[in-house]
């Protein structure tokens, strides 16, 4: 049997692949380093509130923290480095070389693929958006059938790669201050320092509230969502979140005549079901 | 029996270590000034008055810190000259810069504060303009009792601790020649206190801030910034805040390599340390930033969230709360809704055929 099958069933629940152990070591790898950078940098942008002293001196105190700070700062950005080595790779290994084999290459039909990458945002995703605040303001019983990743999900990818770039060269260009302004004005530490703290608080807020919302505190996944650590997706989430994908998965699994209804759906087709 | 020996033994050790402790805690008193007996009555905590204003005025000296303090070898008369009797008739202001009875060893002369205010009727903390003329608002400008009060001995220690303090280790090398301990921990503490600041860098800051942190003060000079908060915002202001001791203050950047800090000039002033030509000397000490080029201090230490000030600064901090205005209210907007969704799995709303 394969190791990961799309498909695994234990203690009568059916859950979904999603995450390769690559992928969960990567998230891992970023989620440490990132509460770490908050915990030690937030004291620094609110130095003067009654909390920064206590959760400095936790961290060792002006002397030590910045030094964990840097650390762990490196740390990130040789993950981001490492995530776009492997992006590239597995892109053209399995995605790239095959269309070669295939057929002639060219440069459409590769910026075709990329445009296609489950993580790109597309119309559907402005759709979802649309059919989402519906549902929301009670306008449909339905929920948006998501695909592999929604929305959410591109946001919460791309907003994070969007940050580490921006807080990553202002980082390094503090930390190399000296260097940096052999070519550059004294200014542009200025600006670093702006869009460092002023970016990474953005980050930290967008993560602690969207992103844990979505992923741990949200009624459907409280306590806390485990398919960070397990990589795969319980029936019920997957059929409230990626409906889409879910019916696609169990098609092709040959499970077609097993598949839930869509969220919210259930209830409303008994009750149909009961008055006929 | 051996046992319970040991335990004396033990507790012997410990009770002659805390008698040592507790005689040095209560050594500093040996060094007393209190030569006309003031303490008689100003020993006492409430001893207090109120004034012609009705402003109640404490007049209690606690002597242990006084003696700690780099004033401890000035008798109390040394300075409040008009009071010639006990009990006395409501003292004047102590003024600084009279000549104390003291001999500076170095001139033999009679010790006095005359210097640093030759300094600083020098500087641009001066009350006067070059000309001579009295500046507008002379009355903002510091005079001693603004900046300082009576500081305490705050001496480095350097026998191989990183412990502040005197180091008695570092005393046992003084006993081989100098005889009495008085002398011997007057002259560590101040030669000690003298190699540093009497203050931290957070302290210095606080002290500038009386004058250059006040709006009012700030717009009736036309200052360009509130000193202290903007140095407040920079990496060097927020280590002061947690009280890193190495970080520079107003007065390393402010006051040039080896001047009083009295001669402090304005950065209109070529002599100035903060001249535009003369920044980058600061920032290039071997001490601080020894391998940046003049480049680097260009860097604005006093810019403010200010769109007059630092206006390309502002508008790049607007786009930021912008930007995190811009995507978290909707966010959470959802996340709002999504909560009250959850309680009503199943409600719709149903349009009227």
């Amino acid at each position: 049997m394969e190791k990961t099958p799309a498909i695994k069933i234990k203690n009568g629940t059916r859950y979904f692949y999603r995450f390769t152990v690559n992928q969960r070591i990567q998230h891992v790898i970023l989620a440490w380093s990132v509460v770490t950078l908050v915990l030690t940098g937030m004291p620094l942008k609110f130095p003067d509130t009654s909390w920064a002293p206590y959760l400095y001196s936790l961290f060792g105190g002006i002397h030590a923290a910045p030094v964990i700070h840097k650390v762990f700062g490196a740390i990130l950005l040789a993950l981001f480095v490492y995530h776009i080595v492997y992006l590239v790779y597995v892109i053209y290994k399995y995605q790239v070389l095959p269309l070669k084999q295939k057929e002639r290459l060219t440069t459409g039909k590769v910026l075709k693929l990329i445009a296609n990458q489950p993580l790109v945002p597309n119309l559907k995703d402005a759709k979802d958006i649309r059919d989402l605040m519906k549902y929301l303001l009670y306008m449909t019983r339905k929920r948006p059938d998501g695909a592999k990743y929604t929305w959410k999900e591109k946001f919460d990818y791309w907003a994070p790669f969007w940050g580490m770039v921006i807080i990553g060269l202002s980082g390094l260009v503090m930390w190399n201050k000296e260097l940096a302004t052999m070519i550059f004005p004294g200014e542009l530490i200025n600006f670093s320092l702006i869009a460092h703290s002023d970016e990474a608080l953005l980050a930290a807020l967008f993560l602690f509230i969207w992103h844990w919302y979505n992923a741990h505190f949200s009624e459907a996944v409280f306590p806390m969502g485990t398919a960070f650590i397990t990589g795969y997706l319980p029936e019920a989430l997957m059929v409230e979140e990626h409906y889409e994908d879910y019916v696609e998965i169990m098609t092709k699994a040959g499970l077609a005549d097993e598949i839930l209804p869509p969220h919210g759906m259930h209830a409303v087709a008994s009750e149909e079901g009961g008055q006929a | 029996m051996k046992r319970a020996g040991q335990v004396f033994r033990k507790n012997l050790n410990f009770i002659i270590v805390l008698i040592c402790v507790l005689l040095f805690a209560f050594a500093s008193s040996v060094f007393a000034a209190d030569i006309g007996n003031c303490l008689l009555c100003h020993k006492y905590p409430g001893i207090s008055r109120v004034d012609e204003n009705g402003d109640l005025k404490l007049f209690y000296v606690n002597e242990d810190i006084f003696n700690n303090s780099v004033h401890a070898k000035v008798n109390c008369e040394g300075c409040h000259t008009d009071i010639k009797k006990v009990p006395h008739d409501p003292a004047k202001k102590v003024d600084c810069l009279i000549e104390c009875h003291i001999m500076e060893p170095s001139t033999e002369k009679k010790f006095s504060h005359k210097d640093a205010d030759f300094f600083l009727a020098n500087s641009v903390h001066s009350k006067k303009e070059k000309d001579g003329n009295p500046k507008k608002f002379a009355e903002d400008m510091p005079t001693c009792k603004d900046c300082h009060d009576n500081p305490l001995y705050r001496p480095l220690s350097f026998f191989k601790k990183v412990r502040y303090g005197v180091s008695e280790a570092s005393l046992g090398r003084c006993r081989v020649c100098h005889k009495k301990d008085e002398f011997i921990y007057r002259f560590y503490n101040h030669v000690t206190t003298r190699l540093h600041k009497s203050r931290n860098p957070l302290n210095i800051a606080e002290v500038c801030a009386r004058c250059h942190n006040d709006p009012e003060i700030v717009a009736r000079h036309n200052l360009s910034t509130k000193a202290v908060y903007s140095y407040g915002e920079t990496f060097h202001g927020k280590a002061a805040r947690f009280l890193d001791e190495r970080i520079p203050d107003c007065l390393d950047c402010h006051v040039r390599q080896g001047e009083s800090v009295h001669q402090m000039m304005s950065h209109e002033d070529p002599l100035s340390s903060t001249y535009k030509d003369n920044r980058s000397n600061i920032c290039t000490n071997m001490d601080c930033h020894p391998s940046a080029s003049p480049k680097f201090a260009t860097y604005s230490v006093h810019a403010e969230f200010n769109k007059t000030q630092s206006p390309v600064q502002y508008y790049f901090t607007f786009f930021f709360i912008v930007l995190t205005g811009g995507t978290l209210l909707p966010l959470m907007g959802i996340i709002f809704l999504d909560c009250i969704r959850r309680l009503f799995p199943h409600a719709v709303i149903k349009r009227r055929k």
